[in-house]
């Protein structure tokens, strides 16, 4: 067995005699219950021994709400609790607490033996012990039957005015006030949970320096940094500096009006020596006043919508984009049109031409769409345009290429011109006609296209008089829309087109 | 009948080759000069300034990726009229250039000639 003396040691002030100490506690006449931190008993008192009939060896070193576990009435449970619940308290907090009524039942064993349990109600004080690190290494349990004070065990007894007066009211009523205290502190962790936990940014800013006394979790993230709580707003965030905030929360402070920002432009350096990020942002500073009225302090709450701004901005440049895109090929549809209208005075052939133009168009579409307009495959372009003439007339001849989206569009228009050409005055006009294309990808500076399409076994062919639309379409476009050159060459035996791209400009040059 | 613009020069900034094409052959029609096509902002700057007789010039907002504006500083200064073409319409245009001339693409002659005859104040004849 363990004396009051030697568990004493380690809390009491030097000079004490810890004899005299054991032998006060052991002979005082108030009930006292020494506690391990896991709530064991480590020893009790003889008035402790005295009031719960328990004998002392049974009960030391045992758990204590095993020992006494309030009995079987429907309460039980609930009285347990809350004297755990204020047994725990002193412990985590360090701070005694008290229980001014407690119902708790005690074991005792009748005449005949069995055991049954007498209701009683307590008054208890829990200190925290602690040693010279500051850790709890007992609880102390005062405890002070007041089941006589008490006019009746049960509420629902008729009660005197003189009972009422002299004891149960007060008792009541310091239940109640016991029961309120409770009550609001539940509440009280309650909300500064939902502070912490809650998904926007909160922060409590005290002063005219506006020193952070409280955030949440989701303010840290939003601004990348831990240790801001009693520093200044101007000295947690300096890279907020000329972008008006502080002078906003000055005003917000002095003025005692709330300030909201709506999709508010934010730059915050996030981590140390990064750059700075832009960050938008819906948010509320309340000031909050103190009991005179005068603002004490700043209430900041928002949210983080950076990525709501992002996309809709992102969404505006798209339809933007789209409708530029639109407008462009209908366009560059008008014009060949009318170009083609200019050549063809005859109705019939003047559909038939046009209609082959915007279908070569619409099909480098279709190849762009299937490569999610990453790149055209040259040689399905090619074999496009020349197949409807037979693959036996038709030599490709080339590596794998991916063709970027404008120089898709715009080679697939003079591929057609070229083919329809041939099958006009060219190798595809007569039966025994081939058309051999050649192709490599030079990759000094860049990669760079080079293609030759050599007709040959077609009539003899000379240089056209007047250059028509198909013609002019070619030559207009190899070099404006794609900075590249091209040479026709009206070889006796056939045309040979020599053709070279660039593949690598960017869109700006 | 001679057509009001007759004679006129006029320069071309448009980056596709069938839309300039379109644009010369309607300025042919008009009995203008046309004057490039410029194909992007370097090459359309470089006529804006360098070609000595300029009447008038048609500019494609979006030129390759890149806006037309440095080129309608170099003919603001130098008094040359121009018409902006676009796709958006003059709601596309930054604050400095709205109430500028525009035309929305697709274009017809007429509202070409129409623009064209309100930036520089050519009247109907």
């Amino acid at each position: 067995m363990l004396g009051w003396g030697s568990l004493l040691t380690t809390y009491v002030r030097p000079g004490a005699s810890h004899a005299d100490l054991a032998s006060a506690f052991e002979a005082s006449p108030n009930p006292y219950l020494l506690l391990t931190p896991d709530l064991h008993i480590a020893e009790v008192n003889q008035a402790y021994v005295d009031v719960t009939g328990a004998r002392r060896d049974d009960i030391i070193g045992a758990p204590l709400f095993q020992t006494f576990d309030a009995g079987p009435s429907a309460d039980a449970p609930e009285n347990v609790r809350q004297v755990k619940a204020s047994l725990e308290k002193a412990r985590d907090t360090r701070q005694r607490d008290h229980l001014a009524v407690v119902r708790f039942a005690i074991p005792r064993l009748a005449d005949d033996g069995r055991e049954v349990f007498d209701e009683r109600i307590w008054s208890a004080t829990h200190t925290p012990l602690m040693n010279a690190e500051g850790e709890v290494v007992y609880l102390l349990q005062h405890t002070m039957d007041i089941t006589e004070l008490s006019p009746t065990i049960r509420a629902d007894e008729p009660t005197t005015a003189l009972d009422a007066l002299v004891g149960g009211a007060v008792l009541r009523r310091a239940q109640s006030v016991q029961e309120d205290n409770r009550r609001l502190e539940i509440e009280r962790n309650r909300l500064v949970e939902m502070f912490m936990q809650a998904p926007g940014f909160v922060a409590v800013l005290s002063g005219p320096e506006h020193r952070f006394q409280m955030h949440n979790h989701a303010y840290t993230q939003l601004i990348g940094r831990q240790d801001i709580a009693g520093k200044s707003f101007r000295e947690a965030l300096p890279d907020l500096a000329q972008q008006g905030y502080f002078e906003m929360l000055d005003q917000v402070y002095q003025t005692g009006q709330a300030y909201e920002g709506r999709e508010a432009r934010v730059q915050l350096q996030r981590r140390p020596g990064a750059e700075p990020e832009t960050v938008y942002l819906n948010f509320i500073c309340q000031p909050i006043r103190d009991e005179s009225g005068t603002v004490a302090g700043i209430f900041v709450q928002g949210y983080d919508v950076t990525e709501t701004v992002r996309s809709v901005h992102i969404q505006k440049l798209m339809i933007d984009e789209l409708n530029h895109r639109v407008k462009n090929t209908l366009a560059t549809v008008q014009s060949i049109a009318i170009q083609t209208a200019r050549a063809h005075a005859d109705p019939a052939t003047f559909a038939a031409t046009f209609q082959s133009r915007i279908l070569a168009l619409s099909h480098t579409h279709d190849l762009l769409t299937r490569s999610h307009w990453e790149g055209a495959d040259l040689q399905a372009m090619l074999s496009h345009e020349t197949e409807p003439f037979g693959s036996s007339r038709i030599s490709l001849n080339g590596p794998s290429t991916a063709l970027p989206p404008a120089t898709a569009l715009s080679l697939g228009m003079i591929f057609h011109e070229l083919a329809t050409n041939a099958a006009k005055y060219g190798a595809l006009s007569e039966a025994d006609g081939r058309i051999f294309i050649d192709w490599t990808i030079d990759r000094e500076a860049g990669r760079t296209l080079k293609l030759v399409w050599r007709e040959s076994g077609g009539p003899k062919v000379s240089e056209p008089s007047k250059k028509g639309f198909g013609n002019r379409l070619i030559e207009r476009n190899i070099r404006h829309d794609l900075a590249g050159t091209i040479s026709l060459d009206y070889a006796p035996d056939g045309l040979i087109a020599e053709l070279t791209v660039p593949l690598d400009r960017t869109p700006a040059e | 009948m001679t057509q009001p613009l007759n004679g006129r020069r006029v320069l071309v900034v448009e980056d596709e080759s069938l839309v300039a094409m379109l644009l010369e052959t309607i300025l042919e029609d008009m009995e203008c000069v046309p004057i490039g096509p410029a194909s992007n902002i370097d090459e359309g700057e470089a006529m804006a300034r360098d070609t000595e007789e300029l009447d008038a010039a048609l500019l494609d907002v979006n030129v390759a990726g890149r806006q037309v504006f440095p080129v309608a500083e170099v003919l603001k200064a130098r008094g040359v009229p121009f018409v902006f073409s676009t796709g958006y319409g003059e709601g596309g245009l930054p604050e400095e250039w709205r109430g500028a001339v525009t035309i929305q693409k697709p274009f017809t002659e007429a509202t070409i000639r129409d623009a064209l005859m309100k930036a520089m104040g050519v009247a109907e004849v």
